[in-house]
């Protein structure tokens, strides 16, 4: 079992039309023992720009720490909000300056532009960026996840209809992934907001 | 092979820490006290490798009330929390890196409510009601999961703890003959004696 | 004799001074005003922006009022290019505190870890000091409202209503003639103080109106911007020119007898 599996995770990320929604489970586990079933994985960045840390647990709490200070210091110095694309580049940048000695998570960044275009982008623990213009999966559920997105997903979802769907890829994937899920949080980023709801659950 | 979990309710935490000193098969010492109050509100218990813990926890300890003196202002416990976490996350990078598992425990008097951090030796960190570490974990989990709620008493509180110890007295293979048990609350950090429980 | 003892800013003079220290100062006190206000539910900052021309582009947002940090906004009076150091190191210091401890620096805490940057070049060898004084507006959970003031020397001092730069002490006596203290009672985690928003940006359009050397204040002359509490947050607000125009229109009483 590689590090990599050692707290269990899932994340995934989907474009609908003109709106992005990005959705983790909420385990926190110490191989096969639960620790935690309210960990949070998913991050703001802005109002409309999420990212999601699937991965080793310390590394997820450093990063998302990392990030915050980076964005904060971007937004004073620019007088700006990061967008989705700079911040996965910025995201991409952090990854890479350890490439010899890596951050064992694989992020997921998801949001919408200034233009109010979706955006989403998955990178590997080294920060080697993924663009998609479906759906990117992360985590120890992974192999599921990309098994469900491709049999639910289809172009130009409304929220609602995308909320829907991200929620059963999800739910599905982790129940069939020992190590992840307990739970699990989806937020769907629109041009009006951001609308973040907590599924229910197996627990066991 | 220490023992070492806690429960918190509202407003009180309750620590529960194993006595034993132990190098390989030898108990060293039977009134070792694994825990280190940090600011009058906030405790600390650790367990791992023997020299480890005590290092950091006096490296946290020092700090942390140098802080409380430097700003005429203590830490709260999340603060307390995410410093430990971050020294012990830049020490897990480093050329020898701690192998210490904490558990912070501490009341906010401004919050008015307490809470228990649980951070392993790889600087995970998690927020929960209720957590224990090592083998214990095996063991408590499941009594933690059943009996606790997030409104019980002080009371409850112990009754949950004595539930605890009579789980690892009937079915863990390693038998600790006495327990530290420590309140904090609005009061601060007070000792309880396994009597009065 | 001072002509021995000024080029170097870490040595004393034989009376005591350090005249490096006192010229940085005396170079602020020809600086643009800034002036701050605390009131009940929050702090007003205004700045003077000197030597404005047509040609000049005027594309940066504010060349006077930065923001710290999320609680923290501040107004620079001096040397700009010295500030924008300052400002730098001071929001670097606001971040490593947010990564380090998981919440925003207090107030005091930022100011004073600024003032000791600033007191290391009044004493180590072969430097000029910062010809920069800030004044600091802030809120934090513990101590709420804060305004600071801090001078090139390092020093920095908590105020209700202060003012730096050009005038200064003009300003100051009319900040202390017209601002109204608070009765005494109310929580000690509050400025005891009984200004309203509204009565501390009138009395900043006032101050600027008697300090100013200008028939008319406009926009282009000048900087704005508050701090207060929104669903229990510090919110930070620098106006636009707009909305400069604006307070100024409102508060057109209150600059008017200054006309006569």
């Amino acid at each position: 079992m590689s590090i990599m599996q050692y707290n269990g995770s899932a994340v995934v990320a989907m474009v609908g039309k003109n709106c992005v929604a990005i959705a983790a489970d909420k385990r926190l586990g110490q191989r096969a023992l639960t620790v935690d079933m309210d960990f949070q994985k998913v991050f703001p960045v802005t109002d409309r720009t999420y990212v999601g840390l699937p991965g080793l647990a310390t590394d997820v709490k450093t990063l998302s720490d990392r990030f915050r200070m980076r964005v904060n210091l971007y937004r004073h110095r620019e007088e700006r909000v990061i967008e989705p694309e700079t911040f996965a580049n910025m995201v991409s940048q952090i990854m890479y300056e350890r490439r010899f000695g890596p951050y064992f998570v694989e992020p997921v960044v998801a949001g919408l532009d200034k233009k109010n275009k979706p955006f989403i982008c998955g990178m590997d623990l080294l920060g080697c960026l993924n663009y998609a213009n479906d759906f990117v999966v992360s985590g120890t559920a992974s192999d599921n996840l990309f098994g469900m997105c491709e049999s639910l997903w289809e172009p130009d979802l409304e929220p609602e209809e995308l909320f829907e769907t991200i929620s059963q890829c999800l739910l599905n994937a982790v129940d069939r992934d020992a190590v992840s899920g307990w739970g699990a949080v989806v937020h769907i980023i629109t041009p009006d907001g951001v609308i973040t709801r907590d599924l229910k659950c197996r627990m066991d | 092979m220490d023992a070492q979990f806690a429960v918190a309710g509202k407003d009180f935490a309750i620590s529960v820490t194993d006595k034993t000193a132990a190098s390989s098969i030898v108990k060293m010492k039977h009134n070792e006290d694994k825990t280190y109050e940090l600011t009058p509100h906030t405790l600390m218990s650790v367990s791992g490798e023997p020299g480890d813990t005590s290092n950091f926890s006096e490296y946290i300890q020092g700090n942390v009330r140098l802080y409380g003196v430097r700003n005429l202002q203590e830490l709260t416990p999340s603060e307390t929390a995410s410093f430990v976490r971050g020294e012990l996350a830049t020490a897990l990078r480093s050329r020898r890196p701690y192998q210490v598992n904490m558990l912070v425990l501490g009341y906010d008097a401004k919050a008015g409510d307490a809470s228990i951090y649980w951070i392993d030796y790889l600087a995970a960190m998690a927020k929960v009601p209720y957590a224990a570490h090592g083998y214990c974990g095996y063991f408590l989990y499941s009594v933690l999961d059943r009996e606790y709620r997030p409104d019980i008493t002080l009371e409850q509180g112990m009754d949950i703890i004595k539930k605890c110890m009579v789980a690892l007295k009937t079915r863990f293979l390693i038998q600790y003959s006495d327990y530290t048990i420590k309140v904090v609350d609005s009061a601060g950090v007070r000792v309880v004696s396994m009597d009065d429980i | 004799m001072a002509r021995r003892y000024d080029s170097r800013t870490t040595i004393f003079s034989p009376e005591g001074r350090l005249y490096q220290v006192e010229y940085a100062m005396e170079a602020i006190s020809h600086a643009g005003t800034v002036i701050g206000i605390l009131s009940k539910d929050g702090i007003v900052l205004a700045a003077e922006r000197q030597a404005t021309s047509s040609l000049l582009e005027q594309s940066i947002g504010s060349e006077k009022i930065y923001e710290m940090n999320d609680n923290v906004v501040a107004g620079v009076a001096g040397l700009t290019a010295d500030a924008n150091i300052l400002i730098n190191q001071s929001r670097l210091i606001a971040q490593r505190y947010l990564l380090r401890y998981d919440s925003p620096i207090p107030v005091e805490q930022l100011v004073r870890r600024l003032c000791d940057l600033k007191q290391g070049y009044t004493q180590f060898g072969g430097l000029r000091p910062f010809g920069v004084s800030f004044l600091c507006a802030g809120w934090d959970p513990t101590f709420g409202f804060q305004l600071y003031q801090s001078d090139p020397a390092g020093n920095y001092s908590s105020w209700k209503a202060a003012c730096i730069g050009e005038n200064s002490a003009n300003s100051q006596s009319i900040l202390k003639q017209e601002y109204k203290d608070g009765s005494g009672d109310g929580d000690s985690s509050a400025a005891n103080t009984d200004m309203t928003m509204e009565d501390a940006l009138k009395l900043t359009c006032l101050v600027l109106s008697k300090t100013i050397d200008t028939a008319k204040l406009t926009s282009e002359k000048l900087e704005f911007s508050t701090l207060t509490l929104r669903g229990g947050k510090p919110h930070i607000h620098i106006y636009t020119s707009s909305e400069i125009d604006q307070v100024l229109q409102e508060h057109a009483t209150a600059i008017k007898p200054t006309d006569e």
